[in-house]
C-alpha cells in the first residue's frame, strides 16, 4: 500500500497536490482504505463467504449442514480475513463522514451518517461473519447449525435499516451544501439507494420468486443499484479530496 | 387534462442534458433532476418488465387476484393525480410570466391534490389489509411494492413543492429554473402513475 500512496501524494498532477503534498499525505493514505476495503469486501462476501446472493432460505435443516461442509474453508478464510480488516469499515466510512463535515450544511449530517453506518456494519458485517465462523469452526447439532445460517443471513439482510438511514442523511446533506464537495445527483443516487434496500428486506418473507434470496427486484437489482452508487461515492470522493486545499482541514 | 403532464417533459428531451443551454435548447430545471428522472424510470422500467414477465407466467393466478382491486378508486386517484400535474404546469407558466403569488396557490394546489392521492392510496391499502390480501400472493406484493414505493415519490414530491413554495416566496430567490426542478420531478411521479395505473388495474 505504501506504493500506492507514494505516488497518490507524490506525483498526481493536481494543483492542490503540488501545492503541499506532505500537508495532505494523511487524507491520502485514508482515502486509499476506501476502495481497498471495499475490494476487499466484494471478494470475501461474493467468492468466499457466499453471503452475496445470501444463501437459500426454503433448504431443509441437513442442507444446510452439507452447505456449511461444502464451503468451510473459504468461509473460515473469507470471515477470519473480515475478523482482521473490520476496522477498514469505519475508516472508509469516517472518511466520507471527514469529506461532509466541509459541506456548508455541517457537521450534523456527517455524525449522522458515521453513526448509522457505524451500527450498520455489527448486524451485517461481524455478527453474519461470526455466526458463519461459528459453524465452520465450532460444528455442532445440525438444528443449531442450521440456526447459524439462518440467523447469519437474517442479519446481514437486516442491517439495510441502518444502512438506509445513513444514506438519508447522506442525501440530505448533499442536497443542503453549497460547496458542492459531491454532486447533487449523487443525493438522488442515494435515494435509489434507501428504496431498492428497504424493498430487499422481503428476502425474510419470501423464499421464491422476484423478492426472494437471489430474486431480480430484492436481490438483483438492489445490488446493481448498490455496486453503481458505491462506486460513484468513491470516485467523487477521491475528487472532493483532490480539490480540498493543502493545508485546510473542516471546522470540529 | 392529460395534455398538461408531458409539458416539461417534451420540452427537454433527453439527448439535450449534456449540451443543455450551450445547443440553444432551454433545458427545464437541471440536469441532476433530469438524472434523477431519467434513472428513476430506468428503476421502475425494471420493475414493470419483472411484473410483466412474472404475470405472463401465472396469468390466472395474476387476473384473479387483480379482481379484487376497485378501479373506481384507481381512477379516482388518477384524476387527482393529473389535476395535480395541471396545477404545477400551471404554475410553471406563472412563474414565467413574473406572477409568483399565483404560482404558489397553484402550488398549493398541487401539493394538495398530492396529499389527497396519499390519503386515498392510505384507505385503499387499508381496505385492502383488512379484507386480507397481503404479500402473501404475488399479484399483491406487485400491488403493494409498486404502488409503496410510488406513493413514497409523492410524498417526496410534496416535500419538493413545498420547498420550491419557500423559494418563491423569497424576492431574492424566485427563480424560474426551481419552479422548472419541482415540476419535473412532479410530472414524473404523475407519469409513473399512469404506467401503475394501466399495468395493476387496467391490463387484464
Amino acid at each position: 500500500m505504501s506504493a500506492t500512496v507514494l505516488s497518490a501524494s507524490g506525483g498526481e498532477p493536481t494543483d492542490a497536490v503540488r501545492a503541499d503534498p506532505a500537508s495532505k499525505r494523511d487524507l491520502w493514505i485514508v482515502f486509499w482504505i476506501f476502495p481497498i476495503f471495499f475490494s476487499l469486501f466484494g471478494v470475501i462476501f461474493v467468492l468466499l463467504a457466499r453471503v452475496i446472493p445470501p444463501p437459500r432460505p426454503d433448504v431443509t435443516t441437513d442442507q444446510k449442514v452439507q452447505w456449511f461442509a461444502a464451503h468451510a474453508t473459504t468461509i473460515q478464510i473469507g470471515f477470519a480475513a473480515v475478523c482482521v480488516v473490520f476496522g477498514g469499515a469505519a475508516i472508509a466510512n469516517g472518511y466520507v463522514a471527514y469529506q461532509m463535515k466541509r459541506m456548508s450544511s455541517g457537521s450534523t449530517f456527517a455524525y449522522a451518517y458515521m453513526g448509522s453506518m457505524a451500527v450498520g456494519t455489527l448486524p451485517g458485517l461481524l455478527l453474519v461473519a461470526l455466526c458463519f465462523l461459528a459453524a465452520t469452526f465450532r460444528p455442532r447439532e445440525p438444528r443449531i447449525t442450521a440456526l447459524l445460517y439462518d440467523l447469519g443471513m437474517l442479519s446481514f439482510n437486516g442491517s439495510l435499516g441502518c444502512f438506509a438511514t445513513g444514506y438519508l442523511a447522506f442525501a440530505i446533506a448533499i442536497l443542503y451544501d453549497k460547496n458542492q464537495i459531491f454532486p447533487k445527483w449523487l443525493a438522488y443516487v442515494s435515494i435509489w439507494q434507501i428504496v431498492t434496500e428497504v424493498i430487499a428486506t422481503q428476502m425474510w418473507v419470501s423464499s421464491a420468486g422476484p423478492y426472494s434470496w437471489n430474486g431480480s427486484i430484492a436481490f438483483w437489482l438492489a445490488v446493481i443499484v448498490f455496486g453503481f452508487w458505491l462506486n460513484c461515492q468513491g470516485i467523487f470522493l477521491k475528487f472532493a479530496t483532490d480539490r480540498q486545499p493543502a493545508g485546510t482541514r473542516p471546522v470540529d | 387534462m392529460t395534455n398538461t403532464e408531458p409539458t416539461a417533459i417534451a420540452s427537454g428531451p433527453p439527448a439535450s442534458i449534456s449540451s443543455g443551454r450551450q445547443s440553444g435548447v432551454h433545458l427545464p430545471g437541471d440536469g441532476h433532476m433530469w438524472f434523477m428522472v431519467l434513472g428513476d424510470l430506468v428503476i421502475f422500467g425494471a420493475y414493470f418488465i419483472v411484473y410483466i414477465v412474472q404475470r405472463s407466467m401465472a396469468p390466472a393466478a395474476y387476473l384473479q387476484a387483480q379482481q379484487h382491486l376497485n378501479i373506481t378508486i384507481g381512477v379516482l386517484n388518477t384524476l387527482v393525480l393529473v389535476t395535480s400535474s395541471w396545477f404545477v404546469a400551471q404554475s410553471v407558466q406563472a412563474t414565467a410570466a413574473g406572477q409568483h403569488e399565483r404560482a404558489i396557490r397553484l402550488l398549493y394546489g398541487g401539493g394538495a391534490c398530492g396529499l389527497l392521492f396519499i390519503a386515498i392510496k392510505a384507505c385503499e391499502w387499508s381496505m385492502k389489509i383488512t379484507q386480507g390480501y397481503t404479500t402473501s400472493n404475488e399479484f399483491f406484493m406487485f400491488y403493494y411494492m409498486l404502488t409503496g414505493v410510488h406513493v413514497l415519490h409523492v410524498a417526496l414530491g410534496v416535500l419538493i413543492l413545498g420547498i420550491v413554495v419557500r423559494e418563491l416566496r423569497n424576492p431574492r430567490r424566485q427563480r424560474l429554473s426551481v419552479v422548472e426542478q419541482g415540476a419535473t420531478y412532479w410530472h414524473m411521479v404523475d407519469l409513473l402513475w399512469l404506467v401503475i395505473f394501466g399495468l395493476l388495474y387496467v391490463v387484464r
